[in-house]
């Protein structure tokens, strides 16, 4: 199975003023491709840290990590928006949908910072919003859509333009039971059927059920 | 592409409004105080580009055509004799009393000559001739005049120093600075009108030169033959002129002062609506990033904002100047705006707009895009 993600021994430290605060202490963890892997622990344990570190979005204060066999050189930050674009997505708790744009229109916009313009584009959004169910909603704004409908069209923007790797932060956090399913049967589907690899990051014990894995981050360091 | 620069903008109507308000609210400020200004220094020469002169002989050093003092007459005999004029006249600038049919006594400012057609002067006539000038005891007065001496018709009677005069002509568009109304008359009659200051004497000297003549050495030595006198192009008189009013007045300075005021009052409800707009989309920014923006293209979202808040802005202010620019014009007032001042401020209003977005610029440059995990 190819390795998508390969972080190695990652730590990050914080200033808070004249004291240094660890936050990650040499955490290591693959990703196959169509891996589900859980990631749990409690407030403040790293987890958030982790994983905007493999989404390229914090640099690490040291380690390695190999992303779809490349390194990257978190030494030059300019070059982690490329890397975000060709194989991240992203999933948030709080949707973090653009609120002037329809939901075709989040999607489509997602496309076009990855460098797919005009009518495929607009193609293309319109068969992520029918994927997960939404087609006859595309119109709507954010604020017209339930919870789900916005996770959902947030999973759409975050497969816009293919991502090997989804990145998820609690992801049912803000979703009733039912609509939790609904979401958790949609990366199941990512998953296996569509070979991406997935990191959630969740309090949630519901999300287990579809985990290959569980790791558990306990004072910035995996637990045993 | 899906462009949310204008979505954004559009999704809050109300910012956008103030913000566009802001940026007309500065042009139209810019533009009538430009255009006032324009307009009064228009005023102060309007008279000296109108004459078809070359070149104006004043006494020595006086500031402005309103405020001449006299000199001997026959000088012009001295200008008349070189090769390269053809012809050379007097000219009497001076401010007389003119008796209102109410009774009120007001100031008008004379120009007087011996034949005004010959300088294609009044250069606007909407009734009467100029000839007729020379017959007796007339006179011609522009149709501004009627702001402060009342409406008035060709063949009423004004006095002027206490002698009855009859008017037989309007002008049109010859104003002075000082709003003074400006009246027409003979040469001879403004000389018995004011003796005292007149007698064999004028206020100035108007020259006409031989096409093509080198008017800076016929200048050079007109200025030889009367070296009591100043002798100006047409160019350095009405500057001389306007010049003396921006200085003197403290006209410049508030018109400088305004434009100031209106480009600050701009910038600081441009920055401050896109400001605030940033700080408000902060995570939808750190979302962009996320997903694979750069700053770039961030910058490129917020700088579309300040161009069509820049544009619009530009368009509705300039609407509302030339509105007002209507309006004043009725009060008597001009608001002149050249071609060349619309494109100033159009690409005024461009730079005020990205000026104002540099701030925001700046802060979007520093968006912690891990800012999208918060809750």
């Amino acid at each position: 199975m190819k390795t998508i993600l390969a972080a190695q021994e990652i730590t990050k430290t914080f200033r808070e003023g004249s004291e240094s605060v660890a936050v990650l202490k040499g955490i290591s963890l693959s990703l196959v491709r169509g891996e589900i892997v859980v990631m749990e622990g409690r407030s403040g344990s790293g987890k958030t840290t982790f994983l905007s570190i493999a989404g390229c979005i914090l640099t690490p204060s040291s380690g390695r990590l190999i992303i779809n066999d490349e390194e990257i050189n978190v030494r030059h930050p300019g070059l982690l928006p490329t890397v975000r674009r060709r194989c991240i997505g992203f999933v948030f708790q709080q949707f973090n949908l653009f609120p002037a744009l329809t939901a075709l229109e989040n999607i489509e916009f997602a496309l076009n910072i990855k460098g797919i313009k005009g009518k495929v584009a607009h193609g293309r959004a319109e068969n992520l919003l029918d994927a997960v169910g939404l087609a006859e909603r595309k119109h709507f704004l954010p604020r017209d859509l339930s919870g789900g409908q916005k996770q959902r069209i947030a999973i759409a923007r975050a497969i816009a333009g293919d991502p090997s790797l989804l990145l998820a932060d609690e992801p049912t956090a803000n979703l009733d039971t039912q609509i939790g399913e609904q979401i958790l049967d949609l990366f199941r589907r990512l998953a296996k059927q569509e070979d991406r690899a997935l990191l959630i990051v969740t309090h949630d014990q519901k999300v287990r059920a579809v985990a290959d894995r569980v790791v558990e981050i306990q004072d910035g360091l995996l637990a045993a | 592409m899906v462009d949310l620069a204008l979505k954004t903008l559009l999704h809050d109507k109300l910012r956008f409004l103030i913000t566009v308000s802001g940026v007309a609210f500065a042009v139209t400020l810019v533009f009538v105080q430009l255009g006032l200004f324009f307009g009064l220094l228009g005023n102060a020469s309007v008279t000296i580009r109108n004459l078809d002169a070359d070149l104006w002989i004043t006494p020595k050093n006086t500031p402005n055509i309103d405020f001449a003092n006299s000199f001997p007459e026959i000088y012009v005999q001295r200008v008349r004799s070189l090769q390269q004029v053809v012809r050379a006249d007097n000219l009497i600038v001076f401010y007389m009393f003119m008796t209102l049919p109410s009774g009120a006594r007001e100031t008008t400012e004379v120009y007087a000559m011996e034949n005004f057609k010959a300088w294609q002067f009044p250069w606007r006539i909407s009734e009467g001739d100029l000839d007729d000038l020379k017959r007796g005891d007339y006179l011609f007065m522009d149709q501004s005049a009627t702001r402060r001496f009342g409406a008035f018709r060709v063949g009423d009677y004004r006095e002027v120093q206490d002698r009855r005069l009859k008017i037989i002509g309007r002008t049109q568009d010859a104003l002075s600075f000082t709003t003074t109304p400006l009246t027409f008359m003979d040469y001879h009659l403004a000389q018995i009108l004011d003796p005292n200051n007149f007698n064999g004497r004028t206020s100035y000297i108007v020259v006409k030169l031989e096409h093509g003549a080198d008017v800076e050495a016929a200048r050079k030595e007109i200025q030889r033959r009367l070296p009591f006198n100043d002798v100006y192009t047409v160019a350095d008189w009405a500057d001389r002129s306007e010049r003396y009013w921006v200085e003197s007045t403290g006209l410049g300075l508030n018109m400088y002062l305004t434009v100031f005021l209106g480009i600050l009052v701009g910038v600081v409800v441009v920055t401050q609506t896109l400001y605030t707009s940033t700080m408000e989309h902060i995570k939808e920014y750190g979302t962009v990033k996320a997903i694979g923006g750069s700053n770039r293209d961030i910058y490129r979202i917020i700088g579309k904002q300040a161009l069509i808040a820049a544009l619009l802005g530009f368009a509705a202010g300039a609407l509302l100047a030339f509105v007002i620019r209507h309006l004043v014009y009725g009060m008597g007032l001009k608001l002149v705006i050249p071609p060349q001042m619309v494109a100033i401020v159009f690409v005024g209003s461009i730079l005020l707009c990205l000026s104002a977005a540099a701030v925001s610029f700046r802060k979007a440059a520093g968006i912690d895009p891990a800012i999208v995990f918060r809750s």
